[in-house]
């Protein structure tokens, strides 16, 4: 099986007749996704489209607004996240989430990496946990830029590099899936360039979904698209599909630019 | 495109006179804002001018030299009960009193004693519990002038009183220095032994009791409201209550602590226990207000960053809310305690006005606070305890001020920027 084939035999994250409210309102309407495990899953759509709201509701995150309600199904491995006996802070620590505006804790560099396996048990002393902390800036690709100054606050980094260290921070408690929400929205090319290399080389080991306004990026880091319309998945497929053959007449008018 | 109207005139009279009118509104403004920092800065001044001035002769006291020559007139007193418990007691039955007012009598002239504190002897007493040794011998005690000679030697007097103080002052008999008694006592009818450490010690255990109960809950209250109650009409309903509780005027707290502490609990009268409830009940809603803008000030990216790496809500709480919080809640819980420090309505009405002679043991015992005591001296007929006033006015001012200040450190701190 080669990696750019339609079918996903071996789903990370099964989602299956999901609907989100706000309140009365219907922010998601019926979507189904497999989320593969070695790929890099896009979802585009134009502003207000639910995709963002899908994507929170992958690690619970609309948990925190009071008005969210969730039905259908969804499933990480198999087991359902939204059921009685799934410990919600467990899936957050398995599906991890980097967010649009970079967000480092006020404290240091080694802080704000090491806050995650602190809080989980995940280093049982000084040493391993200097061990996970290195290896998560290593695999952000920050090691070499802060590895003389860990001490010093996460908030005096520049705007990518915040990011990375919030990328850093995700991974160090090595989750299964990685939730990006248009990670790049506040950041110049080059540091999107560098995030989108980084998220080239976190392919594979993390099952990966990005949530992005940006189609050449999607077009770019992912292997699958779905395209998001008015809170309903218009199309998902490969990527190069969606991008070069759109079965949907709504996918072609987005992305050859007529509306969004 | 066709103008419908001619092109403005930037140059024109009308514009120069709209400008010339916007300079000059902006000079008035300038002005009045200028005027009215140096008027506030004016009032400090002359506060602080004024309570200074009054106010530093309060902590000096005048005292006359008095030989006494337990030789001449013995005190017969059993030297081996000095060390007990009612060393006092013993001496004061010996007739030390009358020791002291004959010794005055006899080296100041007639009407001698009269120049002295009536409580002067006291000091010779603990004079003599120290130094048992004293009551074979002369010695020449400093002891405190009356309240009369005291304002005397400071301010000057006509009649036979300013000619008697001045030959005492020509003979090198007066002296003025700091009074330490001012710190040690508590307050009492004589100005000579009135002292500020009473009321100061019970305003220090107040305090300590009113923010031992308010900052703990009204935090804890501002937490679960903010990050844990749903929002709904009921957390609508405690918003507005706790708001309203926070305008309640504050005597309306001591009628409620009287009803509830003292007449249905039954704890301690005029203690700093049921004082620093009444003010604890004051004091918790100033605090739960500035707690919950506090937290609300901490940003949504933040809990959002430690939910997503799996943080339960309580470790987002103590993790990163409530150190974020924490500058904000300590200035806002300080500045309350500032002004509960300063409240005396309500504790009229738990029994914190009466009359403490006694420097409070713990905080169970009857006490004063520095606002009632200076409420209490301010209404006090001897002329002495004028400046009395002024000084615990300087005393509490002092106490408030270094409160602030500390305010202000802990906020700069503890304060995080990002």
């Amino acid at each position: 099986m080669t990696q750019d084939d339609l079918t996903i035999t071996d789903p990370k994250m099964k989602a299956h007749g999901v609907n989100v409210f706000y309140g009365e309102k219907q922010a998601i309407n019926d979507v189904s996704i497999d989320v593969g495990t070695d790929l890099v899953t896009a979802f585009i759509g134009p502003s207000g489209c639910g995709k963002s709201t899908f994507l929170r509701s992958l690690n619970r995150m609309n948990d925190t607004v009071a008005s969210a309600r969730v039905t259908g199904q969804i499933e990480l491995d198999g087991e359902d996240i939204y059921a009685p006996s799934m410990d919600v802070v467990q899936l957050r620590a398995r599906v991890g989430m980097v967010f649009q505006k970079p967000n480092p804790f006020p404290k240091s560099i080694y802080d704000n990496v090491g806050y995650g396996p602190r809080i989980h048990g995940l280093a049982p002393n000084k040493a391993d946990l200097d061990v996970i902390v290195e290896r998560a800036l290593v695999r952000a690709g920050l090691w070499d830029e802060v590895k003389d100054r860990l001490q010093e606050s996460g908030t005096a980094l520049s705007g990518g590099q915040q990011q990375r260290l919030c990328i850093a921070r995700a991974i160090a408690v090595d989750p299964e899936v990685i939730l990006m929400d248009e990670p790049c929205s506040a950041l110049d090319p080059i540091a999107t360039a560098k995030i989108e290399e980084l998220i080239h080389e976190l392919r594979g080991k993390y099952a990966i979904v990005i949530v992005t306004h940006n189609m050449q990026q999607a077009a770019r880091v992912s292997q699958r698209t779905a395209f998001f319309h008015l809170g309903t998945l218009v199309e998902y497929g490969k990527t190069t599909d969606i991008f070069t053959n759109p079965k949907q007449e709504r996918t072609k008018d987005y992305i050859t630019g007529r509306y969004g | 495109m066709n103008r419908q109207t001619a092109p403005t005139d930037w140059k024109g009279a009308v514009m120069q006179k709209r400008i010339a009118g916007r300079y000059a509104a902006e000079r008035r403004f300038r002005l009045m804002g200028l005027g009215a920092v140096l008027l506030s800065g004016a009032f400090l001044a002359f506060l602080l001018f004024v309570m200074v001035g009054n106010g530093a002769r309060g902590f000096m006291y005048t005292h006359v030299e008095v030989p006494v020559d337990f030789r001449a007139m013995p005190l017969t007193v059993d030297k081996t009960r000095l060390g007990d418990a009612d060393a006092d007691q013993v001496i004061a039955n010996a007739g030390l009193a009358d020791i002291v007012a004959f010794a005055a009598d006899e080296a100041l002239g007639t009407d001698g004693s009269k120049l002295i504190s009536e409580n002067a002897w006291k000091e010779v007493r603990s004079a003599i519990k120290d130094n048992p040794e004293l009551l074979n011998a002369r010695t020449v005690f400093d002891l405190p002038a009356s309240s009369e000679v005291d304002i005397a030697a400071k301010e000057g007097a006509k009649g036979a009183l300013g000619a008697k103080v001045d030959a005492l002052e020509k003979d090198g008999k007066l002296s003025t220095g700091i009074h330490w008694p001012f710190f040690r006592n508590a307050d009492a009818t004589d100005p000579a032994v009135a002292g500020i450490w009473g009321a100061l010690k019970g305003s220090v255990l107040t305090i300590f009791i009113a923010f031992l109960i308010a900052f703990p809950t009204g935090v804890l209250a501002a937490l679960y409201l903010e990050e844990y109650a749903p929002k709904n009409r009921w957390t609508d309903l405690i918003e507005v209550s706790i708001n309203n509780l926070a305008a309640v005027p504050s005597i309306i707290f001591g009628l409620l602590a009287l009803a509830v502490f003292i007449n249905w609990f039954g704890l301690c009268q005029a203690s700093p226990l049921v004082g620093g409830l009444t003010l604890a009940l004051m004091t918790m809603p100033v605090i739960v207000i500035a707690s919950r803008n506090a937290i609300k000030s901490v940003p949504p990216s933040i809990r959002d960053a430690a939910l997503g790496v799996g943080a339960s809500p309580v470790q987002v709480v103590f993790h990163h809310v409530l150190p974020l919080a924490l500058p904000g809640i300590l200035t806002g819980t300080i500045i309350g305690m500032a002004r509960a420090l300063g409240e005396t309505a309500p504790l009229l009405l738990v029994g914190m006005r009466a009359f403490i002679g006694d420097v409070p043991g713990g905080i169970c015992s009857p006490s004063t606070v520095l606002p009632m005591q200076i409420f209490l001296w301010s209404d006090e007929v001897d002329r002495g305890f004028v400046e009395k006033t002024s000084a615990a006015i300087i005393v509490l001012l002092v106490v408030l001020l270094s409160m602030n200040a500390f305010a202000i450190y802990l906020r700069n701190k503890f304060e995080k920027r990002w």
